[in-house]
């Protein structure tokens, strides 16, 4: 129980939170002050939820009494059709005087009024015109408007679309490498029917060489063979068999112990001894010279 | 027997002492005809003899505002001065002038009041026929003696303003 006690206090503050509002009020300067037709886009500022309350607009006929005046102070309506307010002053008959006049405005969104206008009818003119309009406005009415907006969400930066080109579906290099993929072919196409003439000639001489040496060959080896067959001995040569078998290691070296070879150390000693007499035959020479 | 008894609680009742209770109605009207000071009024003194509310003269006209929620029900009646309500030692005459007029309306048919305005002294008066706000206006002028200087001081004067129930 004492739990649930405690928690009341922050339920009402979530829900002071929830209704937080921060409303503007102010009026609009007078919109008649550059001519009796205006745009309420230049009249009203741009803020979305903008809401008119209300309006003043003060006049002043200048006319005689006996005159027909009727006077129109009207707003267009952008969110359907006629007018937003239109209010109708029929000066017929009064003598002129200014007018002040307060328009209620039941909460009508900013953006739904059209232009607005002063006009009027009859004998008589219109002079001094001041409209004025009361309006409010929820700078939090978007909560994205402004990060100290409550119930502002921080926005997820979009990211970048990369644009990934691949140069393989350039129309340029596709064009170039396809030329090179044909002159590839080409060039393959020539490879191998070079080498298919190649390969046509070398077999066209194989098969003329062949020619002459089986003629060649046939005949020697015709002579060879009546040659052999008068010997009597050469048609049964190709159907000797040899005999197979294992044909094991018969000859051996016993191991003996070699004696120094005594010329061959004196062959090598004189050999160095002339070696040597001769180098110093060389510097002797330089020394003799002068 | 029971009649007997019935007799009796019947006499005994008869008997008991009458009461009275007196039950108290109050109620509250309010005024249905407000009448507000717009601009307060100031003596301009374009020349030493003369006082005057003109812009003309320095001057600055007071305006009253008479908002009347039912129509047909009031009357309008302003009376511009004809003393000064304080003022130094004067040791001569006063001469006044003083109108009052319609300046604005709520209503276009409001303009008929000027019209249709009764003068008598220095009071006018309006019949408010019209629910509405009318802003009226009161002019007044003094001139002191036959071209004598007012003597320097503050001068005030007052411009009474009623809305009379009809």
């Amino acid at each position: 129980m004492r739990r649930k006690l405690c928690l009341a206090p922050l339920v009402l503050l979530a829900y002071c939170s929830f209704s937080y509002s921060d409303l503007t009020f102010e009026q609009s300067a007078n919109a008649a002050a550059n001519g009796y037709n205006w745009v309420m886009t230049n009249i009203l500022p741009d803020y979305t939820g903008l809401i008119v309350s209300g309006l003043v607009y003060q006049y002043t006929t200048v006319k005689d009494t006996a005159d027909d005046m009727v006077v129109t102070v009207q707003n267009e309506n952008l969110a359907g059709d006629g007018y937003i307010f239109r209010s109708v002053d029929d000066w017929s008959g009064l003598p002129g005087n200014s007018i002040n006049k307060v328009i209620p405005i039941p909460a009508v969104l900013g953006s739904a009024f059209g232009n607005g206008s002063i006009s009027w009818s009859g004998r008589g003119n219109v002079i001094d015109a001041n409209v004025v309009y009361s309006y409010q406005y929820d700078l939090c009415f978007d909560p994205q408007a402004d990060p100290t907006c409550p119930d502002y969400v921080k926005p997820i930066p979009e990211l970048p679309v990369i644009v990934v080109s691949d140069p393989l579906q350039d129309e340029f290099i596709r064009a170039e490498m396809e030329k090179k993929a044909a002159l590839e072919d080409e060039e393959e196409e020539a490879e191998r029917l070079k080498k298919k003439k190649e390969r046509k000639g070398k077999k066209r001489l194989e098969i003329l060489l062949g020619s002459i040496n089986s003629t060649l060959l046939s005949a020697q080896a015709q002579a060879q063979a009546d040659l052999l067959l008068a010997m009597n001995a050469g048609i049964e040569v190709y159907y000797t068999s040899i005999p197979g078998g294992r044909y094991d290691e018969t000859v051996s070296y016993a191991d003996t112990q070699l004696p120094p070879n005594v010329n061959a150390r004196r062959v090598s000693f004189a050999q160095q001894l002339l070696h040597e007499k001769m180098i110093k035959s060389q510097y002797s020479n330089l020394i003799s010279q002068p | 027997m029971i009649n007997k008894t019935l007799l009796a609680l019947g006499a005994a009742i008869c008997a008991l002492p009458a009461y009275a209770e007196n039950a108290q109605i109050t109620g509250t009207v309010e005024s249905k005809c407000t009448i507000i000071t717009e601009i307060t009024g100031v003596y301009g003194n374009p020349t030493t003899n003369k006082l005057s509310t003109l812009p003309a003269d320095g001057g600055v006209i007071p305006i009253v505002r008479y908002d009347v929620v039912s129509a047909n029900h009031y009357k309008a009646k302003i009376t511009t001065p004809i003393a000064f309500s304080s003022s130094p030692p004067l040791d001569d005459v006063v001469d006044w002038t003083g109108t009052s007029a319609v300046t604005e309306v709520s209503v276009a048919e409001m303009s008929a009041y000027e019209t249709n305005k009764v003068i008598y002294n220095n009071v006018t008066e309006y019949t408010l026929t019209l629910a509405g706000t009318t802003w009226f206006k009161a002019e007044s002028t003094a001139l002191f003696g036959y071209d004598k200087s007012f003597p320097s001081g503050t001068y005030n004067a007052i411009v009474s303003a009623e809305c009379i129930a009809l």
